[in-house]
């Protein structure tokens, strides 16, 4: 007992003194507790009203309401790590405490207890307050029925800690890793896409998730909850029966964490090495320096999976927003939807962050004797091909939805935004690095969190600058729609093109020089030396 | 032909010093992590540079190639001063720093190829000189794999590789021995001595005293931040008036650990 109470205080106190001593955390964490408090209350306060009218009119479909709505709940908790890329609870750092002689049941259990006052957990309160409140028939099956509840959610985390065990373990192999990452980053986009198709599919898109609901009232998650709901009608036999079941599975779940502790740490859970790479040959085909650069970014890039899932969904993207605008009846003013669609997609380059994306690898990129303006050439190039996908979609799309005349005023209502934000991406990367994650921390991860207010408040106001310095070539191109001249597209849209890369040549020999001054400040920045 | 012999050799600058740093001084917050440091190595010098953990060590070798902007002070590099030109300083320097980053996602022989590039070198140029390295480093075995399959000194060796490949005339060297097999330790150390006898300056750190001993011509130890002692080991055995047949670790407790009180641990055992 001691070691599980030490355990759960060093976690607590790890925790608690990483909020502490770092300022800007405390006022994002503030936010983030008050949001995820106010949200449980409101979200309590429907799921009350909700429940008492279901009870009141539909008793019977009670079961599946409850059952159904704790496995997707408990579904998207365990999966958080996949479907987010963020755990909504972490397990211990298992490697710092493998060499202690502690059980490993004692770890996987004081991880679990640990993750009980956390604040997603603590968030959940209010919620399984008013939900036992709306299922009890009296006041003294109130606290049967909580507990009921609790179970539901106490299953959700052991599984999470499942999941995240097992992550952590493919991630000890390059190549599950990849794929763990590449999947992850899929279904997470699948799932943030689902709403717009719905939208888009009307009503009866609804219709599959009733029977989906039907199949979740019987999975583990749902047991506690179904427990809860006999016990909120005095039924307290099958109450037992599943508290039961949804105990054995609790235990079942801290069981298999265990194993999994034993086994990763151990090294029993042998994945192989990354295959493949022995094969590859060398070749740094682009010319020059500047080849060299762009070379360097879109290999790295293909070759990591997050990078190369967003290629493919900056592809996804647009197909889906076409699909939605289709679905939506836009059809009529497809022209005028098409060219606003083209600004958006050119003003996408600003917020990628020049230098943001070498994180740690920026003191090596810098190291290099190049002249910086290069650097910055090389990286908008290399972050236009990467966007490419979604520019020829927009292209496709013009030439789907708009009259084909006007495929080459969107390309070039694209690219000229694109070229200006870029240009202000530039400076403004400059003058507001992110700080990369520290070694050892998710490489991922950018910590923007740190850059505070006044940075979120220029880049609104530098966007605002890359859309108005923008704003001249866009109506250049814009300019024969309006004035029903299509002949005049033959001058307009190379004069704008011109007009913008111009632009954007000062933009980047005004950032180079911009760099070449600030660049031990924008390393320390970036490599947070302190 | 080796890779040392490949190396051009370098016409004698008309200034005798390849480093020189006066009065470099960082503070990070309010602390200064080095404070008011100057020194000069000679042009051709095997310059060690030693002290205990945090002692300011990589933040001066970061400083002198132009990645952290001193607080106070200056720092000319063959002779020219490193705020007035970094990009000219870093034509002139190789690094291998402590913290690692190398781009993972690139092969072995493709980091090579992009380093050489980087500093200019031709494709016919770059594609000799990796090779080169890659086999007299024992890693050409490994030239198809990613570097995020590399392992620590691999990594080590790659990264030494690529600050070697446009021929450095001085070669900045934060802890290189770190991670590296026994093997592989002595490669590179006979490496850098031959680098040493072409003229190449080399600044060095390391916690592995006799091999710096073995190496170095001449030593900087600092503590603090602060510059306690700089010399041949004899010059600074003469300096401190320790005994003559003192060894570099002798001299490095005496002057960084004179204050360390040891407890008896009796309870242990």
């Amino acid at each position: 007992m001691d070691r599980l109470t030490a355990l759960v205080a060093l976690r607590w106190t790890n925790e608690w003194r990483a909020l502490r001593f770092a300022r800007e955390r405390w006022l994002s964490a503030l936010f983030a507790f008050g949001g995820m408090a106010f949200g449980s209350l409101v979200i309590s306060f429907f799921a009350y009203a909700g429940l008492r009218a279901l009870a009141a009119g539909s008793p019977g479909s009670l079961p599946m309401v409850i059952g159904g709505g704790a496995s997707a709940i408990g579904f998207l908790w365990a999966m958080s790590p996949v479907l987010t890329g963020i755990a909504l609870s972490e397990s211990h750092d298992m490697s710092r405490l493998m060499h202690f002689p502690v059980e490993r049941r004692v770890l996987a259990a004081s991880s679990l207890v640990a993750n009980l006052l956390q604040p997603p957990a603590l968030a959940q309160a209010p919620f399984l307050a008013a939900v036992s409140a709306a299922l009890s028939g009296s006041l003294l099956v109130f606290p049967l029925v909580l507990l009921g509840l609790g179970l539901s959610v106490l299953f959700a985390m052991a599984l999470a800690q499942v999941v995240g065990l097992a992550l952590h373990g493919l991630s000890r192999s390059r190549r599950f890793q990849d794929l763990a990452i590449f999947a992850g980053l899929g279904i997470g986009f699948l799932v943030s896409m689902l709403p717009l198709l719905m939208i888009a599919g009307g009503i009866r898109s609804f219709r599959p998730l009733l029977s989906v609901a039907a199949f979740l009232e019987w999975l583990p998650f749902a047991w506690g909850a179904r427990a809860a709901v006999h016990a909120g009608r005095g039924e307290m036999l099958p109450a037992a029966a599943w508290a039961g079941a949804a105990c054995l599975a609790i235990l079942a779940a801290l069981l298999t964490s265990a194993v999994l502790i034993e086994k990763i740490y151990r090294g029993d859970l042998d994945l192989g090495a990354a295959g493949g790479a022995g094969r590859r040959t060398a070749r740094m085909a682009l010319p020059g320096a500047l080849g060299a650069l762009v070379e360097k970014d879109l290999r790295s890039a293909w070759r990591d999976p997050s990078l190369r899932a967003t290629l493919l969904m900056s592809l996804l993207g647009p197909v889906f927003m076409l699909l939605f605008l289709s679905q939506a009846q836009f059809s009529g003013r497809a022209g005028t939807t098409v060219l606003v669609l083209a600004s958006f997609v050119g003003l996408q380059a600003f917020g990628g962050n020049a230098l943001g994306l070498e994180r740690r690898g920026l003191g090596l990129l810098l190291s290099f004797p190049i002249a910086r303006w290069r650097v910055l050439l090389a990286k908008n190039m290399a972050a236009l091909l990467f966007r490419l996908p979604g520019l020829l979609t927009l292209l496709l799309a013009a030439l789907f939805t708009a009259p084909l005349q006007l495929a080459p005023v969107a390309v070039t209502i694209a690219a000229g935004t694109f070229a200006v934000a870029a240009g202000m991406d530039n400076i403004f990367s400059i003058l507001f690095p992110i700080t990369a994650p520290a070694p050892g921390k998710n490489p991922l991860a950018q910590s923007s969190g740190g850059r505070g207010l006044g940075a979120a408040l220029m880049s609104a106001a530098f966007l605002i600058g890359a859309t108005l310095l923008s704003a001249p070539f866009t109506a250049l191109a814009w300019l024969p729609l309006l004035l029903k001249t299509p002949l005049l597209w033959l001058a307009s849209l190379p004069l704008a093109l011109a007009g913008a890369l111009a632009v954007y040549a000062m933009l980047v020999a005004a950032a180079a020089r911009l760099l070449e001054r600030r660049e031990p400040e924008v390393l320390e920045r970036v490599l947070a030396e302190a | 032909m080796n890779v040392s012999e490949a190396l051009p050799s370098q016409e004698a600058p008309a200034h005798a010093d390849a480093i020189v740093v006066e009065g470099l001084s960082k503070l990070f917050r309010e602390r200064a992590a080095v404070d008011s440091l100057s020194f000069r190595v000679a042009r051709g010098r095997f310059f060690g540079f030693l002290g205990p953990n945090g002692a300011g060590k990589s933040t001066t070798i970061k400083m002198l190639t132009g990645l952290l902007r001193p607080t106070r002070g200056e720092a000319w590099i063959e002779g020219i001063r490193l705020q007035d030109d970094p990009l000219a300083v870093k034509r002139l320097i190789g690094v291998l720093p402590e913290e690692l980053f190398l781009y993972e996602r690139l092969t072995g022989e493709e980091y090579l190829h992009f380093a050489g590039r980087m500093y200019g070198l031709s494709k016919i140029e770059t594609r000799g000189r990796t090779q080169e390295l890659l086999e007299f480093l024992s890693l050409a075995d490994e030239r198809g794999k990613l570097v995020i399959d590399y392992s620590q000194g691999m990594r080590k060796k790659l990264a030494l590789a690529a600050a070697l490949i446009h021929s450095p005339r001085v070669l900045f060297l934060d802890e290189p021995l770190n991670g590296i097999d026994p093997v592989s330790g002595r490669i590179v150390t006979d490496l850098l001595a031959r680098l040493a006898k072409k003229g190449v300056t080399l600044f060095f750190t390391s916690h592995v005293l006799d091999v710096v001993a073995r190496l170095c011509d001449e030593v900087a130890i600092i503590d603090h931040g602060r510059l306690i002692a700089q010399g041949s080991l004899a010059e600074i055995r003469e300096q401190r008036e320790l005994h003559a047949n003192a060894s570099l670790e002798d001299v490095f407790l005496k002057l960084v650990a004179a204050d360390v009180k040891r407890e008896d641990l009796s309870w242990i055992g």
